[in-house]
């Protein structure tokens, strides 16, 4: 529930202390009672943690340390602030990050220095009003109620508001997400014909991209970035886009522009890194991981993959005591982090075998393999690839092969990781048995997933559920079995009646289906069903 | 050769204006404070006083910002975000931002546009621009302004109108983006209206671009400060 602006609780963050004060008193003249202020990044983290704000005003420049950017996306990413807070970002200069990129990363409005009472009063009242407006969109999306949540959108966008913008973006979004690719061109088509507008240019080409329409993609893409050169979401996903199209020269050139353009941006750094390492630029990836882990000091965006790609690029580079070293780095700073840990193990695992240490090399190993059969994580297919890599140079022939059969089993419909596999067989010298292997792993499957749609059709709910379950065992990634499993534990219910177990666990596998793929096609309808069915009695 | 040393000299110029701006809002957030914290605890003159210097460094961070924003414009790198916006909601704001030395000067500023107005523009772009024009229309008036917004043409227009005398004839006959304001002796930059038409030809849709133009008459009869987007 959206309350009123004079009744919300309320944070100010600024180094300042007469910022501080000059702000609580814009808000108490407001009539604004509950104002709690901090002057620092870490005490604001340290209080999102502990309270509720309904209202936070924020300085973007807070000297050392984090900024008010890197606050926001950290206390979104831990959830201490949901939809309904109001986040407004007070800054001296206007960036690109403040309206650009994913909703969970921009605040819902900035306003620019001096800043005076009667602008900040304004601006306020009508972010409480629009939050006010929105919230019924917004409560349904939360409970991925997705058909719904563009019904209400579209009843709203009946009528220009101030909320136009905004609502037509979560439309735009919420097509994508639920893999409703036709409507979602149509919209975007139809927005763009009246006006060239860059966000949705953009959105349209990720339509493009997400049906693998890659041609059309980059075409769109590049007019965005000719039109605006500053419009850097358009350059992510131009490199993406050169990515999937086998031009890996060209995505690193895209994002090396980028870069240079807005040095600040950790992810997009990190991506830069490995389309270097990809492209076998080896200095550039190195200075690329090294930047990468500087930006990410104070981001919720730091990571134990670039300590890892770093790693793995001084290794390459034959200097391998460095590697071990920033490795060792990375376990302290990741303590706790199981998967941080298996990606660590396993360069270091190469480290050693580099330095000719096999015995060390075997140990790191083991810890690794320890790890990806505790682990609930997804792994990485990129981590397991480097991992089958070391058990074929240590001589353990068959469980690389195992290792690289699960990946096949996990991935079976994605042809950019069966190529991935095969380019691991032979290098391997090993190319036509690996083939094989492939055919073989990915059959296994047709052929499990084949069965149980038998079944269901025949009504054996629960002898279908049985054999994908066990199924499931050999290859927990693979989001078509999850979801088959899903729809025939719906089915089941239909017709026994609701299980709440069974509701849970069709919750669960849902859940790991939009992590792995967030645009596997059956996704949305189940949610739906499942929401449905749980609000029965 | 020549052309490198300009670049880095407008580098340089950019980056100490940028250092510039963060200081006089370190200034103007103090004043601000203390005009909050002894408003009612100082006499009248000297609160003027503090108006007045508050005032100034406002225009001052205008000039700021406005060159900042060409030198940005210039090398394609301003984060420019055409939207779009409620035009009441930017023309009321602009107002507000005024609204204390107007009341000042006994000026009496009105809004005149449909709240049903919405338009694709860039807000603190067209904000700085309307800042501009109305700092002009402050100091030609007598004692009323207009600022109204209608949709013309498939086109947004929007008018800052005053009760002065009006633009010499000189200036309605040259182009208002050219540099000849600059004087000196007057203190007329030419800035406002470099700035202001660099920001409508900013603003494209198809082939259209906007446009800045100046005129007298209007609602009455002075100077017609005019930005026309597309």
């Amino acid at each position: 529930m959206t309350i009123s602006l004079s009744q919300s609780s309320t944070l100010v963050i600024d180094d300042f202390q007469s910022m501080r004060s000059m702000i609580m008193g814009f808000l108490k003249s407001m009539g604004v009672t509950n104002i709690s202020n901090v002057g620092t990044a870490r005490e604001a983290l340290e209080l999102l943690s502990s309270k509720k704000f309904d209202l936070v005003i924020c300085d973007y420049n807070l000297g050392q340390g984090q900024n008010g950017q890197q606050i926001l996306e950290e206390a979104r990413h831990k959830r201490y602030i949901g939809h309904s807070t109001v986040w407004m970002m007070v800054t001296a200069e206007k960036t690109m990050d403040m309206f650009m990129g994913a909703a969970e990363a921009k605040p819902d409005d900035y306003l620019l220095k001096p800043v005076t009472e009667a602008m900040l009063s304004s601006r306020l009242n009508k972010l409480f009003e629009k939050k006010r407006t929105l919230e019924p969109v917004e409560k349904a999306v939360k409970s991925r109620n997705y058909a719904h949540a563009i019904k209400l959108c579209e009843a709203q966008l009946a009528t220009p508001s101030a909320n136009t913008q905004e609502l037509q973006r979560i439309k735009s979004d919420l097509l994508i997400n639920s893999g409703d690719f036709a409507t979602a061109k149509t919209f975007l088509g139809g927005l763009l014909a009246v006006r060239n507008i860059p966000w949705v240019k953009t959105s349209l080409g990720k339509v493009l991209y997400l049906s693998k329409d890659y041609l059309k993609a980059r075409e769109l893409f590049e007019e965005v970035l000719q039109e605006n050169k500053m419009y850097l979401e358009a350059a992510d996903w131009l490199a993406k886009t050169l990515d999937a199209l086998g031009e890996n020269a060209l995505a690193q050139s895209v994002l090396e522009k980028a870069m240079a353009l807005s040095p600040n941006a950790t992810q997009r750094q990190q991506s830069l890194a490995d389309a270097a390492l990809k492209n076998g630029a080896l200095e550039l990836a190195q200075s690329a991981y090294e930047k990468a882990i500087k930006l990410g000091e104070f981001s919720v965006h730091k990571n134990a993959a670039t300590f890892a790609g770093l790693a793995k690029v001084l290794t390459v580079q034959d200097d391998p005591e460095q590697a071990l070293k920033i490795l060792s780095r990375s376990r302290s700073e990741f303590k706790d982090d199981a998967a941080a840990a298996l990606q660590t193990a396993v360069a270091e695992s190469l480290a050693h075998y580099k330095l000719g240490d096999t015995e060390q090399a075997l140990v790191s190993l083991q810890e690794a393999e320890a790890l990806i059969g505790a682990s609930e994580q997804d792994t990485s297919v990129g981590t397991t690839l480097d991992m089958a890599h070391m058990m074929f140079q240590l001589g353990q022939k068959e469980k690389a092969c195992g290792l690289l059969e699960s990946v096949v089993r996990n991935n079976h419909e994605n042809r950019s990781v069966l190529q991935r596999v095969e380019t691991a067989f032979e290098d391997a010298g090993m190319a036509e048995e690996g083939l094989a292997l492939i055919q073989k792993a990915t059959k296994e499957v047709i052929d499990t997933n084949n069965q149980g749609v038998a079944l269901a059709n025949e009504g054996k709910f629960e002898e279908g559920i049985r054999l994908i379950r066990k199924a499931l065992q050999a290859m927990p990634n693979n989001d078509l079995m999850m979801t088959n499993l899903c729809g025939m534990m719906i089915g089941t219910m239909h017709r026994t009646g609701k299980d709440d177990r069974m509701l849970f666990e069709a919750g669960e596998l849902l859940e790991r289906v939009s992590r792995i793929n967030p645009v596997n096609k059956k996704y949305h309808q189940y949610v739906t069903l499942l929401g449905k069915m749980s609000a029965t009695d | 050769m020549q052309q490198t040393e300009d670049l880095s000299f407008s580098d340089f110029i950019a980056s100490s204006i940028h250092d510039m701006k963060n200081s006089l809002n370190i200034q103007v957030g103090f004043l601000e404070h203390l005009m909050h914290s002894y408003h009612d605890k100082v006499d009248s003159s000297t609160l003027d006083q503090l108006g007045h210097t508050i005032y100034e460094a406002g225009r001052m961070n205008v000039n700021l910002v406005q060159i900042l924003s060409l030198y940005k414009l210039g090398n394609s790198i301003y984060p420019i975000d055409i939207s779009e916006r409620s035009v009441t909601e930017v023309l009321e704001e602009v107002v507000l931002q005024n609204q204390s030395i107007m009341k000042h000067k006994g000026i009496e500023i009105i809004v005149d546009c449909a709240p049903s107005h919405y338009w694709y523009f860039d807000r603190d772009l067209v904000g700085g621009v309307l800042v501009n024009a109305l700092n002009n229309a402050y100091n030609y008036t007598q004692d009323k302004i207009r600022i109204a917004a209608d949709i013309r043409d498939g086109q947004l227009e929007i008018r800052v109108e005053d009760n002065g005398k009006g633009y010499p004839a000189r200036m309605l006959n040259e182009n208002v983006d050219c540099n000849k304001g600059i004087n000196f002796s007057t203190g007329s930059t030419g800035l406002g209206f470099y700035f202001s038409s660099r920001v409508a030809a900013m603003h494209k849709n198809g082939e259209r671009q906007g446009v800045l133009t100046i005129e007298n008459g209007g609602a009455y009869g002075g100077g017609c400060f005019v930005l026309t987007l597309p």
